[in-house]
């Protein structure tokens, strides 16, 4: 494969990952912000790991998922039906926190940076093929969940937690619950995607987790739409590689058009590109032609 | 319908991103250059674009690599090692050597590409410490940060005796830490007592706490690893609570840069920093450089390492040259590994300022310079090697 | 004791910044009912709007503050159509909408202000404008003009604005504005002009709040907004959304916070503790210390 492509496509997974990350706790009105140092956290503890107690990297992979969820749970004990605000400092904080932690532990590289992770596999060509098979797996796998958690049961309290708090509790949904179990589990991708990232470098560094991570994340949700997974899916590889295609005249104004298009979306559509309406009227379509490819089978038969 | 759009869609990206068919042999050098020409340091990264790209109209001038014209490819990260590590996972497919990145975060992201590659990406403008992780695959324009340092800070030290004890202010990037350990590491060889080092937030809007409390220690002499524009805001800061002895106060060279001169003003007059670059040395390739430099920024003398990027692209002319390198794209990993090879061994190259060795990556004599600074200018104080 | 005192005047002077900025933040929710999280870019923008004519100008302090305040004017009046349209319900502040568009337009001038202006590099105002001159200084406790104004006109602003807001009819109607459009139209109020009135105001405290900045700090950055960004956004919601005497309490103690933290802990944990102790407080007061008003 061709290295550009592999980077193109792993770190676009890693954009979908997050931000679904970010769209999950969105769907109870949670901007929750903690998943950018979820993915510094874990992908720190792998690093350290593999690195310097030489832990297989399958191990170190499921520390740093388990970690995230830890952080993630124990964390939403507190804020799991707080409201908006509330999640969004306690993710600027520990934003905070995890940047002057990591700076200051020499055991894993402070300032300067981790270098050097290993290629898993052994050789640089199965390093690639086992990041990205790993992660596009972690793409089925995390849209395959979240889409059957928006259309259960549990999806549609969430919807009625995003709309009206308040009366999503008087019908009897418990919020705390919801809130902990979307932050929890956003949480969790964010710890395994931080150490996938950091594998993808083959290096960490602090610089990789900033606040600027979290506008990418977030114009990823609010252009591509913040009602369905699809959007992500659709928009993430776009506003990506776009841009690399662009002239590098255009390219010097990435950041004005980026500000520009989420504006635009907000103004004109809110709700983003691919709206829960448009998703159903693919599905319709597609099991329409579905039908009518059935019925003339058996006119057929 | 769908599926051909999917597929025109993949088919574009991946010829833009380079799956298309090798080039054929070219007749003009081209040298990529990964920099950061947008974002919160494009100021700096267009000065060493200025560097290379003049370097490239002389060398062209006079008749270009082994006769062939040479051209810099600007490629801009835009600080993002998204953007870095996908840049340079396209350019080395074919290119012969790069130059850049800067700065840290993307040379984290994007050098091991390079070192995979076997593929030279000259690193100019970054420490020894960050550059030999990806030996033999980059070089180092600077030597060893203790070596270095502890020859600098002593000789500042000697030319004021009176400096008996001495506070730095850090700011946590990098290497500075480090930078700042040699610092102190020299001053106690000196019986200079460190009193402390006050940690200087990244995000700092103002100083007085930090000043403060750098002043209620009581030093006779200060240290500045921070960035130029805290440590000019830091500067006026110490003016203000009535620090008089501004030549006790040592700015490091990654903080000599634009922003402090330009948030300093006169409030850095007297202030001592180190640097190994001498605008004031004359000789005339850098006297064109500078007179260029002037007509192209409204007036302003270079910026230190405006010149890196210079000296890198002529130590690749001289790489290429002397090694016989011809650009056959079927000798690429041979020729690239020839010009990597050369130039972590350099012997006596001509640099814009001064001539210097390498060896095995490492520069071994090149001079620093103490200079004080006065209405906007560097007066060299002294040469100290 | 004269080291913690002048740590307690950095510390005011540092929360005179958060408390110039949380008023304005605080404004336009109560007259427009928007989360501003790039208002301080806003700031920063009319900042360099005002270096800019100063410069052009030879240090024409009066020209040069009038083209601050109608930059900010400028920018409120054009920004706020895009705000209006994006707000989908009436009656509450709709968070999420507001601060993602104002993330989009603190992302462009942040970008506009490296690319163009003075290439990127910060810029430094003149002695004229910059609060330099010392009004006290007593061994280590120095008091600049600059800090003096800042913190004088914080409180006022918040005083004025105070009085505007709830208890003079202009600032009513805008209230009513925000908080109910259609029944405002009701009872007679101009939609149009008054809703633009109250972005006007705000603009024109933003342009103030720039000069002032440019007073206590002396200089400026494109990323100078985005570094204090997060502490206004935390200090509006510390002390309660749209509380203005809140804002003004909570921003000079975290002013005092910080200093004391770099002053006796360590400069790099400053905006950790301080963020964690708005945090402790938030999980136990999530409407604030001092209440909503929004």
């Amino acid at each position: 494969m061709p290295l550009p492509l592999y980077y193109y496509l792993s770190i676009t997974a890693v954009n979908i990952l997050m931000s679904w990350a970010l769209y999950l706790p969105y769907r109870v009105a949670h901007l929750h912000f903690i998943t950018i140092a979820n993915m510094a956290i874990s992908g720190y503890a792998a690093g350290y790991l593999v690195m310097s107690l030489h832990v297989p990297f399958g191990w170190a992979l499921a520390t740093g998922f388990i970690l995230g969820g830890l952080i993630g749970y124990v964390v939403s004990r507190f804020i799991g039906d707080a409201p908006t605000f509330a999640v969004v400092i306690v993710g600027f904080t520990f934003i905070f926190i995890t940047r002057t932690v990591i700076q200051n532990l020499p055991a894993v590289g402070g300032t300067m940076g981790m270098f050097g992770l290993p290629n898993i596999g052994g050789n640089p060509e199965s390093h690639r093929v086992i990041i990205l098979a790993i992660l596009y797996a972690m793409v089925v796998v995390v849209g395959w969940l979240i889409h059957r958690f928006d259309h259960s049961r549990l999806g549609r309290a969430a919807s009625a937690v995003f709309v009206d708090p308040d009366l999503a509790a008087s019908l009897g949904i418990n919020r705390k619950k919801l809130g902990m179990l979307v932050q929890t589990a956003s949480c969790t991708i964010a710890g395994g995607s931080g150490v996938l990232y950091g594998f993808i470098y083959k290096s960490f560094h602090l610089d990789f987790f900033t606040f600027a991570l979290v506008g990418i994340f977030m114009t990823v949700i609010f252009v591509g739409g913040y009602a369905t997974l699809w959007g992500t899916v659709v928009i993430a590889p776009i506003l990506y590689g776009v841009p690399l295609l662009l002239p590098s005249e255009i390219q010097e104004w990435r950041v004005v058009i980026y500000g520009a298009l989420l504006i635009l979306v907000l103004v004109l559509k809110p709700e983003g590109f691919i709206t829960p309406r448009f998703v159903r009227s693919i599905e319709t379509f597609l099991s329409g032609k579905r039908r009518k490819r059935n019925i003339s089978l058996k006119e057929v038969t | 319908m769908k599926r051909l759009i999917g597929v025109l869609v993949l088919v574009l990206f991946a010829a833009a991103l380079g799956f298309g068919q090798a080039k054929a042999v070219v007749n003009e050098w081209q040298v990529p250059f990964l920099n950061c020409l947008t974002g919160p340091i494009a100021a700096i990264g267009e000065f060493l674009e200025w560097g290379a790209e003049y370097a490239a109209k002389e060398i062209n001038a006079s008749g270009g690599i082994a006769g062939k014209p040479v051209k810099v490819v600007p490629i801009d990260t835009a600080l993002d090692p998204q953007k870095g590590s996908v840049e340079m996972a396209r350019i080395v497919k074919d290119s012969l050597v790069a130059m850049g990145p800067v700065p840290e975060p993307v040379i984290m992201a994007a050098m091991p590409i390079a070192v995979e590659a076997g593929m030279m990406s000259m690193t100019a403008t970054t420490s020894l410490e960050y550059a030999q992780k990806f030996f033999p695959w980059t070089v180092s324009f600077l030597p060893p940060t203790e070596q270095r340092l502890a020859t600098i800070v002593t000789a500042w030290a000697k030319e004021f005796p009176d400096i008996k004890q001495a506070v730095q202010f850090v700011v946590p990037y990098g290497p500075w830490p480090g930078m700042a350990a040699a610092h102190v590491k020299a001053l106690q060889e000196l019986n200079i007592q460190v009193l402390g080092q006050v940690d200087v937030p990244d995000d700092a809007v103002t100083f007085g706490p930090l000043v403060v409390k750098a002043l209620e220690e009581k030093p006779d002499g200060i240290i500045l690893v921070t960035h130029g524009e805290q440590a000019a805001k830091i500067i006026k800061e110490l003016k203000n609570r009535g620090w008089k002895k501004m030549n006790h106060i040592l700015v490091f060279s990654s903080a000599d840069d634009a922003q402090l001169y330009s948030t300093g003003g006169a409030d850095l007059n007297g202030v001592q920093v180190y640097n190994y670059i001498n605008l004031d040395i004359s000789n005339p390739r850098w006297d064109a450089f500078k007179a260029a430099f002037a007509k192209d920024h409204n007036g302003m003398a270079p910026f230190s390492l405006a010149p890196n990027y210079y000296d890198a692209l002529y130590m690749i002319k001289e790489a290429i040259e002397k090694t016989g390198v011809t650009g056959d794209p079927s000798k690429l990993a041979e020729e690239r590994k020839k010009i990597a090879d050369y130039c972590a061994n350099v012997q006596n190259f001509h640099g814009l300022l001064f001539n210097w060795d390498m060896k095995d990556g490492i520069p071994t004599n090149k001079p620093n310079y103490i200079f004080e600074i006065q209405d906007g200018k560097k007066k060299l104080v002294k040469e100290v090697r | 004791m004269q080291g913690f005192v002048a740590q307690v005047i950095n510390g005011l002077s540092l929360g005179s910044i958060y408390v110039l900025l949380v008023t304005g933040f605080n404004l336009l929710l109560l007259v427009a009912m928007i989360i501003h999280f790039s208002y301080p870019q806003v700031v920063v923008f009319s900042m360099y709007i005002t270096w800019i004519v100063l410069q052009l100008t030879g240090n024409n302090l009066v020209l040069g503050i009038a083209a601050g305040i109608a930059s900010s004017i400028a920018l409120n009046l054009l920004s706020a159509p895009l705000f209006q349209k994006v707000m989908m319900k009436r009656g509450e502040v709709d968070i999420n909408s507001t601060m993602v568009l104002s993330m989009g337009i603190g992302m462009i001038i942040t970008d506009v202000l490296s690319h163009t202006f003075n290439k990127g590099l910060p810029i430094a105002f003149p002695d004229q404008l910059a609060g330099n001159t010392p009004l006290l200084r007593v061994g280590l406790i120095s008091v600049l003009t600059g800090q003096i104004w800042s913190l004088a006109v914080g409180i006022v602003a918040v005083s004025a604005v105070f009085l505007i807001l709830y208890k003079t009819r202009p600032g009513r109607a805008f209230r009513a504005i925000a908080e109910d459009p259609n029944g405002a139209r009701l009872v007679g109020i101009p939609l149009l002009r008054t809703g633009l009135a109250s972005y006007a105001l705000s603009g024109i405290l933003g342009g103030i709040i720039a000069v002032l900045l440019a007073m206590v700090l002396g200089s400026a950055s494109p990323g100078l907004g985005e570094q204090v960004a997060h502490k206004v956004l935390a200090v509006s919601i510390i002390a309660g959304l749209g509380n203005l005497a809140g804002g003004l309490v909570v921003g000079l103690i975290l002013g005092i916070l910080e200093a004391i933290v770099q002053g006796y802990i360590s400069g790099t944990w400053s905006d950790a503790i301080a963020f964690v102790i708005m945090l402790v407080v938030i999980l136990v007061k999530p409407r604030g210390l001092f209440g909503s008003k929004v």
